[in-house]
């Protein structure tokens, strides 16, 4: 199930291709040559889990399904309910909804006792000010199902927190975004704010069992008050014992929400306290992060591990390879509209760097933190330690350019003074 | 023209394929295609990517200012790419051509005859059934040439750095070829997808 917002369009359609499996490619708009390739092409309505699952039913009457893969939260669900109703591998719906829904899962957490940060569900429509003067700092607002920090702020106070509701409020209020938020459009977490170093965990889990086959470093701070990732760099350089220990914490937490097939992905923080469990998703690292991951011999993908698993065919490995590896999520440069960027010859020519994506495009508008999420471009690297990959990683953002036009004012500010 | 003025763009697409996009058009008009040192004898680029040691290239595909290389060579593009730029280089700034014109077919070659039989069909495809559907999100898709039953074509307008780009080529493009032109053997996609301005879908991070 790949949306037509996914960037990881390629790496599934090429794993399949490699395994030779054949492809049935669900999206949430029709493709143009869907009439031309009706068992490889399906339109399905995402926000409708049930209903997408009900055509799916009809659709392998026709064209038989052995496995069913969603990418992102949204399809992660409609996967699982097309899994419960096909019978085929996958999760429950109630642990795919819980894995989406960032309260259900804090509920399903804590009373797990898994180590997460105190938090409060609150609507939108409540008085920020009231809620402002009873609520404790640092503290973090969060939407409740939207993903890859957007709408994320950090508050250190009454007064910052008033500021931050208004700014949640207004991209809660975008058309869009309510909707891909559902019932939730008009809630919002207010959860504790946890110092500490952030890792990334990517697992498998296969039978109830969470493999871990990756665990990231986040050498930036994230400390707010907007949370936009930058580096991701494997292995983790944290200690063995402790990244046992967010392991366990991880795989409480799968088990906390009913995962039992798939791919996961967990954000957690530790500090002298211990591991905490930011996030889990059960779905695979976002954007184009996966492509620093090969494992086994042949350098297999992580792709080609989740179709493999959704259809009951052996594993090769599940071990990451020797070297070290790193993604840069390029930080958006500013607010406006991209004209050009430069520098990308020279940033791919800085040692270690494997490639430079650019997936801006000339004319595009780009959107900063909080209320943007759509980063410009990827930067891979790979080395003998992951301290020269982070080194390289930052050496070719360094010899990036990006020219943009400023924003425009909105109509009303750019409209003369009547007379 | 000196070797330095030559700006080269390397676009890994998967472990095995990568793209090499240069400032200067290597060869106007038409695609090349070798899949043999053998073959590749006459054309000094292809000759010199062919000959490095250890990349075991299988396929070069060279049309305007793009070359495509696919090895079967396990090494990872950051550490082979300097090799293929330096072979790129010193060629085309030599006073020869760097990719010599396609062999004439000798009459009555059954493979020619095909090529051009494939082209006449896959263009019809493209003319009658492919653009006219990828029109309605603003796309087309070009066919370049059929070399050895091998389709080269490019996406342009709003298929070009598309996020579905790889579902319409592969779920519906390949498809329909498989269907109605059996005899072709693959597709490449030689197009710049980073340079698309304009694509139908865009991709966000999650």
């Amino acid at each position: 199930m790949l949306p037509t917002t996914t960037y990881r369009t390629a790496a599934f359609v090429e794993a399949a291709r490699q395994i030779g499996v054949e492809l049935t490619v669900a999206s949430e708009k029709a493709s143009t040559l869907e009439a031309a390739n009706p068992a490889g092409l399906l339109t399905l309505d995402f926000e409708q889990p049930e209903r997408a699952a009900d055509a799916v039913r009809v659709f392998a009457q026709q064209y038989p399904i052995n496995g069913v893969v969603g990418v992102d939260d949204r399809t992660a669900l409609v996967a699982a309910a097309v899994a419960t109703k096909l019978q085929l591998k996958g999760n429950p719906v109630h642990a795919a909804v819980a894995a989406s829904d960032k309260y259900l899962q804090r509920e399903l957490l804590a009373k797990a006792t898994v180590p997460i940060p105190r938090f409060v569900l609150r609507n939108l429509e409540e008085d920020p000010a009231t809620i402002a003067k009873s609520i404790s700092y640092p503290c973090v607002l969060k939407p409740v199902r939207l993903s890859a920090s957007r709408g994320v702020i950090r508050v250190d106070n009454a007064q910052s927190f008033v500021t931050a509701h208004a700014r949640l409020r207004a991209i809660l209020a975008d058309p869009e975004t309510a909707a891909a938020c559902g019932d939730r459009a008009r809630q919002y977490l207010i959860e504790e704010f946890i110092p500490g170093y952030e890792v990334a965990l990517e697992g498998l889990v296969v039978n109830r069992r969470l493999h871990v086959l990756a665990i990231f470093d986040k050498p930036d701070p994230l400390d707010g008050p907007f949370f936009e990732e930058t580096i991701y760099v494997t292995p983790s350089s944290v200690p063995a014992g402790l990244q046992s220990a967010i392991k366990d914490c991880a795989d409480r937490a799968v088990r906390a929400l009913g995962i039992v097939d798939g791919p996961v992905h967990a954000e957690l923080r530790y500090n002298e306290r211990g591991p905490w469990l930011i996030e889990l998703a059960a779905r695979p690292i976002g954007g184009r992060c996966s492509a620093v991951l090969r494992f086994g011999d042949k350098g297999v993908s992580l792709e080609e591990i989740i179709v493999r698993h959704a259809l009951g065919m052996p594993i090769p490995s599940l071990q990451r390879e020797r070297l070290a590896a790193g993604v840069m999520m390029i930080p958006i440069p500013g607010a406006g509209t991209l004209q050009e960027v430069s520098g990308i010859d020279a940033a791919k020519a800085v040692p270690l760097i494997e490639d430079v994506q650019i997936t801006a495009h000339p004319g595009e508008r780009l959107v900063p933190f909080p209320e943007g999420s759509r980063y410009p471009g990827f930067i891979f690297a790979r080395g003998e330690t992951p301290a020269v990959v982070e080194t390289a990683l930052r050496e070719a953002h360094s010899k990036l350019r990006f020219t943009l036009l400023p924003p425009q004012p909105p109509a009303s500010a750019a409209a003369p003074n009547p007379p | 023209m000196a070797a330095a003025d030559i700006r080269i763009t390397a676009e890994p697409i998967d472990t095995q394929r990568c793209k090499f996009v240069l400032s200067v058009p290597v060869l106007a008009g038409g695609v090349r295609r070798f899949s043999t040192p053998d073959e590749a004898k006459g054309s000094p680029l292809a000759e010199a990517i062919f000959a490095i040691p250890g990349l075991a290239v299988s396929e070069l595909i060279v049309s305007g200012n793009i070359i495509t290389v696919v090895k079967q060579s396990p090494a990872p593009w950051q550490a082979v790419g300097r090799a293929v730029g330096d072979a790129i280089r010193s060629t085309v700034t030599a006073d020869v051509p760097a990719v010599a014109s396609a062999p004439r077919p000798a009459s009555g070659d059954p493979s020619a005859v095909n090529d051009d039989a494939l082209y006449e069909r896959v263009a019809k495809v493209f003319d009658e059934q492919v653009n006219p559907m990828v029109a309605r999100h603003g796309g087309r898709v070009e066919l370049i040439d059929v070399q050895d039953a091998v389709v080269m074509l490019r996406m342009g307008g709003g298929c070009q750095g598309c996020g579905m780009a790889d579902v319409t080529l592969r779920q519906g493009i390949e498809g329909m070829l498989a269907q109605l032109v059996p005899a072709v053997r693959g597709i490449v996609d030689i197009t710049d997808h980073t340079s698309g301005a304009n694509p139908y879908f865009q991709a966000s991070k999650k």
